[in-house]
């Protein structure tokens, strides 16, 4: 591990006050012995910088998919205190509410296997990659809606069901949503990317349930061996880009207007309660609604497309849960034994409150909040549970997917495009993608292990496992 | 000092460095490195698009800069070859040449999220400028 960290579990590193000047807290993350050999300084620099801000609460915390990123590190979680702590863009990402869902069907791996013409239909009815656009004509009143509402907008206007609703994070959107502080530019954006997945690491997979660790929280989850499952992993599109481009700016002068000193420029920031502070955050929480609204679209193609194709009910297609990794949220958590208010960031980590917790749905109440762990291209996805220990020790927050350990230049001059997709095919694996270049960026060589990220946690037990699922065709963009 | 550009290593997001005699030039070659990265290396074209910058110092003038031609690119489905860039003071004019997207030509990049802050320097050499840039993918 590197110089200056110290060991203080099996899985647990503590990066000391003074790693680099003006910390606050100290840096904690969770991380195995031979995840760590890819760990970049750069990280766990971040990291520190984080812990420089003020109102930082207990730790700056990194999860095992800790790696580079902007401001915070990618798997980067902090909570500030409401009373005197910052928000920041930087711990969010570009992509607000990026994040998962997975759906449940009820086909078996023999009714989809080899099916090329599946993936072929998904790929031509959902619009992936650069300059794809919606197949719905969103006027300025709908995308308002959207932003307002989110999934429950979708829910309202045909894209699914009232149930869908209860298995989304926030139940498919944050209230504190201001469309006002959205430009009209990020408007313009969201118009014609309602229902669209994008590019990078965004994709729409068919998968099958191959293991299951914890039969009781499987079955109230709504999983089975054998069985097809879908997951969607995107976000908010251009128009989340557009809200954090447009915060920064405005942020970066409340950063010199209050007098905060930042150690990197993307850690812009402004007190919680200041007018600029509300400001993003109802922006942000907009773009998060639109975020929602956009997997629930994505989900009502895919299951008109799986309903045609192999005469199932749109009805059993229930949605297992949908999580957001890219995003703040006001929480109440308990610290020092004390109800408190707090600011938590979670840039590229996963929320995973445990039992008990009044967010999550009542059915699954005695088992804590679904965890959805998308895996990269052709390797295994999981889904967790969420612990009481990860309440006590993380702001109730786990990792978010595989962490890359290889960078595009790298991938591009190791590997071909033909050759993941011939493997891939090998292992049953049916890709489709708009270019080479897309394949190439996200193939499996490039991230840790995805078994690997989730045993950290699962044995740090600040989520559990529940299932494995392995993938049998993929859309990307 | 020639213009020129190159993506170096980074795990996350994509780095380039850029190099160019002078600042304006050093505008015009990140801007086609944005370009690459996205569509891929096939760009020409002759529509024009203009656009006016003011910020606060170099650095936030050259983020602001692609921040709008990624906005103006995305709204108006345009993939940008070349600029003629003018920067007068924390000022900028850009004339920018390009051709409308096209599914077939345009495919090979990856989707830019954002331009990124973090380490973005401009640095003045002997014989010119030099910048390192992430840009989110």
């Amino acid at each position: 591990m590197l110089e200056g960290v110290n060991r203080i579990g099996m899985h647990e590193w503590e990066v000391p006050v003074g790693y680099v000047a003006g910390m606050r807290v100290p840096g904690r993350f969770f991380l195995s012995e031979s995840l760590g050999k890819t760990l970049e300084p750069g990280a766990i620099q971040q990291l520190a910088n984080v812990a420089t801000l003020p109102g930082i609460l207990k730790n700056s915390l990194a999860m095992p998919d800790i790696h580079w990123g902007y401001g915070f590190p990618i798997g980067g979680v902090a909570a500030f205190s409401v009373d005197d702590g910052i928000i920041s863009p930087g711990g969010v990402g570009f992509d607000i509410n990026c994040g998962v869902r997975l759906l449940a069907t009820p086909l078996l791996y023999k009714d989809v296997a080899g099916r090329r013409d599946l993936i072929d239909e998904l790929f031509r009815t959902v619009p992936t990659g650069v300059g794809a656009k919606g197949a719905l004509k969103v006027s300025p009143r709908v995308l308002e809606s959207m932003m307002i509402t989110g999934a429950r907008w979708a829910v309202r206007a045909g894209y699914g069901n009232e149930r869908d609703l209860m298995r989304c994070e926030e139940e498919g959107f944050m209230k504190a949503a201001d469309i006002q502080a959205v430009s009209a530019k990020a408007k313009q954006r969201g118009i014609p990317q309602g229902g669209t997945l994008g590019s990078g690491n965004h994709f729409l997979e068919i998968q099958i349930v191959r293991e299951i660790f914890n039969p009781s929280a499987a079955k109230a989850f709504g999983l089975a061996l054998g069985q097809v499952c879908c997951m969607i992993h995107c976000g908010s599109r251009g128009l989340g880009h557009q809200v954090c481009t447009d915060h920064l700016k405005i942020l970066e002068s409340a950063t010199k207007k209050y007098h905060i000193t930042i150690p990197d420029r993307q850690l812009a920031c402004a007190p919680i309660t200041s007018p600029e502070g509300i400001s993003y955050f109802g922006a942000m929480a907009a773009a998060a609604n639109y975020a929602w609204a956009n997997r629930q679209m994505i989900s009502h193609t895919t299951r008109q497309v799986l309903s045609k194709m192999f005469s199932i009910e749109y009805e059993d297609m229930p949605l297992i849960y949908d999580v957001a990794h890219n995003v703040a949220k006001m929480e109440e958590h308990i610290m020092d034994g004390k109800r408190m208010n707090v600011c938590v960031h979670r840039k590229g980590a996963t929320r995973a409150f445990g039992p008990g917790s009044k967010d999550i749905p009542p059915e699954l109440n005695s088992f804590g909040q679904p965890v959805i762990i998308p895996g990269s291209m052709g390797t295994s996805s999981f889904v967790l549970h969420g612990t009481q220990l990860a309440m006590d020790r993380t702001f109730g927050s786990t990792c978010h997917g595989a962490g890359r350990i290889m960078s595009r230049t790298q991938a591009k001059k190791d590997l071909s495009g033909r050759e993941i997709m011939a493997n891939l095919l090998k292992e049953g694996i049916i890709v489709r993608a708009h270019s080479e270049n897309a394949i190439v960026d996200e193939a499996p060589e490039v991230y840790k292990p995805s078994d690997e990220v989730v045993n950290v946690v699962h044995e740090v037990g600040i989520s559990r496992l529940v299932a494995r699922l392995a993938p049998i065709g993929v859309i990307k963009g | 000092m020639r213009m020129s550009f190159e993506e170096i290593s980074h795990t996350a997001d994509v780095k380039i460095r850029v190099r160019a005699p002078t600042l304006e030039a050093l505008f015009s070659e990140t801007l086609k490195a944005l370009m690459q990265v996205m569509y891929g290396p096939n760009l020409n074209g002759d529509s024009l698009r203009k656009i006016q910058i003011e910020s606060d110092d170099y650095e936030a003038l050259l983020a602001d800069f692609l921040s709008e031609v990624l906005f103006i690119s995305e709204v108006e489905s345009l993939v940008f070859s070349e600029a003629s860039v003018r920067i007068d003071g924390y000022s900028l004019n850009a004339e920018l040449t390009g051709e409308p997207f096209s599914l077939i030509r345009h495919s090979g990049g990856t989707e830019v999220k954002g331009i990124s802050y973090s380490g973005l320097a401009i640095k003045c050499e002997a014989k010119g400028y030099m910048l390192d840039i992430i840009f989110d993918v």
